[in-house]
């Protein structure tokens, strides 16, 4: 259904906005007391995975994030295992042992400047790819002007496992360049079913012969709502009260911390 | 229930004591227009031999009555904008007198007429009360042309618009949602089209708009904020006319007759945008068979069975349509309808019944090849309306009545007619009762003292049939309680007193106070600027209690010069209880997602939390009635809280619409019979926004740091535009002008939003970026009538 939903609240604006325009403007904002932010990733991928821990910036400042040295990370699981990360450059830890198994569910503590932050995931089961396609729209339709086609999407089909609940993430990469956007769908409508999700990408400029692979990774439900929440922010133009994500760790450290299984596809633009 | 006995005990205390009567006759009737037969309403009617002079005014269906001792006396009507007419006669019995007032064909500047009875905001016992002249806003320049009462009413005072070009609107720092919109007394739900630059009302159907901000009265109910009555016109029962205008947005059209000559007629009344035309000249055939437009149509008939007897019926339809070819359809739009039947019990007791029905829904339609898919969703009302008038004496008036509206709402439903990997999805229909019965009593025991005091018992009952659901702290289902059709799942009452009360201090000059209480059960749950179609509004529930408003205020009315001034201030605070916000982050209730898929949230209540609030403020008015060039100016200096548990900390925080400074001046000035010229200057500070702070790095991508809630301002707001309106011709069978405007005159580039991205020149810089929405926007209209 996605598809044909897009580009709809995209047009009532264009349509609205009879004569706007834009610039840029200097707006004098607070500045902020600096917070932790930590992106921790574990999968069943092989070893080694990486916990990468930075601060925020004011606005204004250019996009240099400090990176955290120093701190203890430490990674467990709930059979026992644990390990205590190695900061390989500044802000980025790394394991050497654990091995990311679906099924258990892990446990991210990182103690920094004398404050300890706590973040769990549980790695859900993979889940195979069956097919991708490219799908051809115009004004945001499928088909509707084959002639002066405007934009090209992959469309990715896997079936959903029978139990309910299940979270996934794509990740779409074009001639090994990571795409920006989020992508994200559960089985609330679709339970057990064949989903076919399309991924809605900005700009595709495909080319005869470029590879797009599509990573498909199955996430759990804290995960999946930091996705989406920081879609929602990301796309959130016209809200009228944006927020930060909702983060899966404690204490008030912003990013998140993903325990998730991957499967991934490719093809090659005809 | 005690506090309530006592209320109905004084009141019937009160009554008896100035209710003895001697020889006393009732004068009664209405008072019309004499050109179309239009009843007047709020016509004054004095009688000049009695000291203090006596009077009364015509109610909404241009009715009065005053009850007098025996005598000879002058009963005088008169009505802003019209020739007043003075009666002799000699009271002995029970009289009906029926007035015909006869428009003002002079120029306002002209007008030279006993100024006895100008002094109605003076003498008034309501306050807080603003009443828009449909004639008067022919000549104040708006957005494209497009008369519109709404954005009339925003350049009062206490009265805010949502945002540029807006017809949504927040009176004394309530939310779009706290408005009760009322066309013919049926509730309108949304009252914009096309994302709320255009209002629904079709000014050329309008015969009388009122707001009230404060003290409400009794009988109007389920809105805190305000109460905005706006009434069709009947039609004209002497002589078939017609009126209509061509402007760049969209033609209007309005027919108008006697049905049976003086005791029916009736009036139909279109307005159509032509946006769409434009599209079809495109060669593109992915434009040219797009669709979009919006149309309003109001009907409107009457008749009188009798002297005692009279029928009203009235509909509206309006509708605002979106398509693509034939692959995708959106439309959205209210109905209206309202059955009315007026009766006399006596010269003293008026009383009205209606039947009111009310709809707003929107579609879409999805039929790309081999799928059909389509989502709706609505919510109804049908609503029973009794009122009694009884005007006892010249001292008292008696009002009660009771009202019973049945609720139903499909939130959303997703029906497949094709094979499709997506499930269809009904979410469960709501179904609610709402019934209220109010007694209020206007009593005047002095000349210099009047009071209107009442009360109005409201209850709101949620219906089964369907799974009613309740949450734990982590927004996850706890418990799940099925009921089946018609049980009563959860029941609020509410006892809500109101009071008016009003001191003449001099003969220019009184005080006045008021209280009032408000309750809501009908909530809209929006996380966009008003006027978005998708919107939904919500019962009260298990989960959501009633939203209850407390508002008390204080006025001091002046007028100057014969009453040519009329300057007012009014100072209020509300205290507002059960108010609801979005948690951070919530899954709202529908949006358009990822992909801008629609996705419907059937547990949204579990994404709301729940809190108080407060608003007050000062609002100043100083409006020159009369003379060549008259005009208002206001300003309002106000604050609006909620204080949320889960929101800054439960910390109080500023409401969306809080706005600290708003001035708005509007001058007409009439430069010939030909000419009037017109500008309004609106200056206001920004509204409270959310905005960044900080930022930082997550998946390779910059991400907002965000503080708190609506901490930061918008930029401060101001704009002219002005008008000329140029009377062509002006006869007896035909009258045709053109009218000018351009909107937003020194072209301000005022703030519509400020987005916060990375630098499309330098990705390692962010920055703020600001949409301006128009700039010089002329236009004309070419208006007739015959």
């Amino acid at each position: 259904m996605k598809k044909h939903f897009f580009n709809l609240s995209n047009w009532l604006i264009i349509t609205l906005i009879l004569s706007s325009c834009t610039k840029v403007i200097d707006i004098d904002l607070n500045s902020v007391s600096l917070q932790l932010v930590i992106e921790g990733n574990i999968s069943d991928l092989p070893v080694p995975y990486t916990i990468n821990l930075s601060k925020t910036v004011n606005f204004s400042e250019t996009n240099v994030f400090p990176p955290v040295s120093g701190a203890i990370v430490k990674i467990s699981d709930n059979t026992g295992n644990s390990e205590i990360l190695t900061e390989t450059s500044p802000g980025i830890y790394t394991t050497s042992i654990i091995q990311g198994t679906p099924g258990k569910t892990y446990t991210l503590t990182v103690t920094s400047e004398g404050k300890n932050y706590e973040a769990v995931s549980t790695m859900p089961f993979s889940v195979n790819i069956d097919t991708l396609t490219i799908q051809e729209f115009c004004n945001g339709i499928q088909g509707a002007g084959a002639n002066n086609i405007i934009a090209e999407y992959i469309n990715v089909q896997f079936n959903d496992s029978a139990e309910i609940n299940n979270y996934y993430r794509f990740i779409q990469i074009n001639n090994r360049v990571q795409q920006d956007d989020i992508f994200l769908v559960d089985d609330h409508l679709q339970n057990g079913k064949t989903i076919s999700n399309l991924l809605a990408h900005t700009i595709n400029n495909f080319q005869p012969g470029d590879t797009v692979t599509v990573l498909l990774q199955t996430i759990d439900i804290g995960v999946y709502e930091y996705f989406r929440t920081l879609s929602q922010l990301r796309s959130a133009e016209l809200s009228s009260s944006p927020s930060n994500p909702l983060s899966n760790f404690n204490n008030g450290a912003l990013g998140y911390f993903s325990a998730y299984s991957v499967r991934s596809k490719t093809i090659v633009i005809p | 229930m005690k506090k309530l006995t006592t209320i109905l005990l004084i009141l019937t205390l009160t009554i008896s004591l100035f209710a003895q009567t001697t020889n006393k006759y009732t004068i009664s009737g209405s008072v019309r227009d004499s050109a179309t037969g239009e009843e007047l309403i709020g016509a004054n009617l004095f009688i000049k031999e009695l000291i203090p002079a006596t009077g009364a005014s015509t109610n909404a269906y241009g009715f009065y009555s005053i009850t007098i001792p025996e005598g000879n006396y002058t009963v005088t009507a008169q009505f802003i904008g019209y020739e007043p007419k003075s009666v002799q006669i000699a009271l002995k019995q029970n009289t009906k007198l029926d007035f015909t007032l006869a428009e003002n064909t002079t120029q306002l500047g002209e007008v030279v007429i006993a100024a006895e009875k100008k002094d109605e905001n003076i003498t008034k016992t309501q306050m807080g009360i603003e009443k828009i002249d449909i004639k008067e806003i022919k000549n104040i320049p708006v957005l494209l042309g497009e008369r519109d009462v709404l954005k009339i009413i925003q350049l009062r005072p206490g009265v805010k618009s949502a945002g540029e070009g807006n017809s949504g609107f927040y009176v004394r720092g309530g939310a779009a949602d706290q408005n009760l919109i009322l066309l013919d007394e049926a509730t309108v739900y949304n009252a914009s089209h096309l994302l709320g630059f255009f209002s629904v009302f079709n000014s050329d159907a309008l015969k009388d708009v009122t707001l009230y901000k404060g003290g409400q009265p009794s009988e109007y109910g389920g809105r805190l904020s305000s109460v905005l009555d706006i009434r069709m016109k009947d039609g004209n029962d002497k002589k078939f006319g017609v009126e209509g205008g061509i402007g760049l947005m969209a033609s209007r059209l309005t027919i108008e007759g006697p049905i049976i000559k003086e005791k029916g007629s009736f009036t139909i009344s279109g307005r159509r945008t032509y946006a769409d035309l434009f599209l079809k000249l495109s060669n593109d055939s992915t434009i040219n068979q797009n669709k979009l437009y919006f149309y309003d149509l109001n009907v409107k008939a009457n008749y009188r069975l009798n002297d005692k007897d009279r029928i009203f019926l009235s509909g509206y339809f309006g509708k605002d349509v979106l398509g693509m070819k034939k692959i995708f359809g959106f439309d959205w739009g209210n109905t209206t309808s309202t059955l009315r039947w007026n009766h006399l019990f006596s010269a003293k007791m008026f009383s009205n019944t209606s039947l009111i029905f009310s709809n707003y829904n929107y579609n879409i339609n999805i039929e790309p090849a081999g799928t059909k898919v389509k989502i709706i969703s609505r919510i109804q009302d049908y609503n029973v309306k009794q009122d009694f008038q009884y005007f006892l004496n010249s001292k008292n008036k008696l009002k009660f009545g009771f009202n019973s509206i049945y609720h139903r709402i499909i939130p959303g439903a997703i029906t497949n007619e094709s094979d499709s990997t997506i499930s269809e999805l009904n979410l469960n229909n709501k179904h609610a009762l709402e019934n209220a019965a109010y007694i209020s009593h206007e009593l005047k025991p002095t000349a210099l003292f009047s009071v209107e005091y009442g009360i109005r018992l409201s209850s709101f009952s949620v219906l089964g049939p369907g799974d009613f659901y309740t949450y734990n702290e982590m927004g996850e289902t706890k418990d799940t309680a099925s009921y089946s059709s018609g049980e009563f799942v959860k029941t609020y009452f509410n006892i809500e007193p109101r009071i008016n009360a009003n001191y003449i201090i001099s003969a220019n000059s009184s005080l006045k106070a008021s209280y009032g209480r408000n309750t809501q059960n009908l909530h809209l749950l929006s996380n966009f600027t008003s006027g978005n179609p998708t919107d939904i509004w919500i019962p009260s529930s298990n989960n959501v209690k009633p939203e209850i408003s407390n508002q008390i205020s204080i006025g001091y009315f002046r007028n100057f010069q014969d009453n040519n001034y009329e300057f007012s201030t009014e100072i209020y605070y509300k205290h507002l209880q059960n108010q609801i916000e979005y948690k951070d982050g919530a899954k709202q209730f529908n949006i358009f997602g990822n992909g801008n898929e629609l996705i419907f949230n059937e547990n949204v209540e579990s994404q709301l939390l729940f809190g108080t609030g407060r608003a007050y403020g000062i609002e100043f008015f100083l409006k020159k009635k009369y003379g060549r060039f008259n005009g208002w100016l206001g300003y309002t200096l106000a604050k609006s809280e909620k204080k949320i548990e889960g929101i800054n900390n439960g910390e109080y925080f500023p409401a969306k619409q809080d706005r600290t400074h708003d001035i708005s001046i509007v001058g007409i000035y009439e430069l010939s019979k030909k000419w009037t010229i017109s500008a309004t200057w609106v200056y206001y500070t920004g509204n409270a926004v959310t905005f960044p702070s900080g930022k930082y790095q997550v998946a390779g991508q910059i991400v907002n740091y965000y503080m708190e809630r609506n901490g930061y301002r918008m930029p401060d707001y101001h704009r002219l535009d002005i008008g000329a309106t140029w009377q062509r011709k002006k006869t007896e069978k035909f009258e045709s002008s053109w009218n000018f405007s351009l909107y937003n005159a020194y072209g301000r580039k005022n703030a519509f939003s400020i987005t916060f991205k990375e630098d499309p020149n330098d990705p390692t810089k962010t920055q703020a970026v600001q949409t301006t929405l128009f700039q010089w926007i002329p236009s004309f209209t070419y208006n007739f009538k015959f």
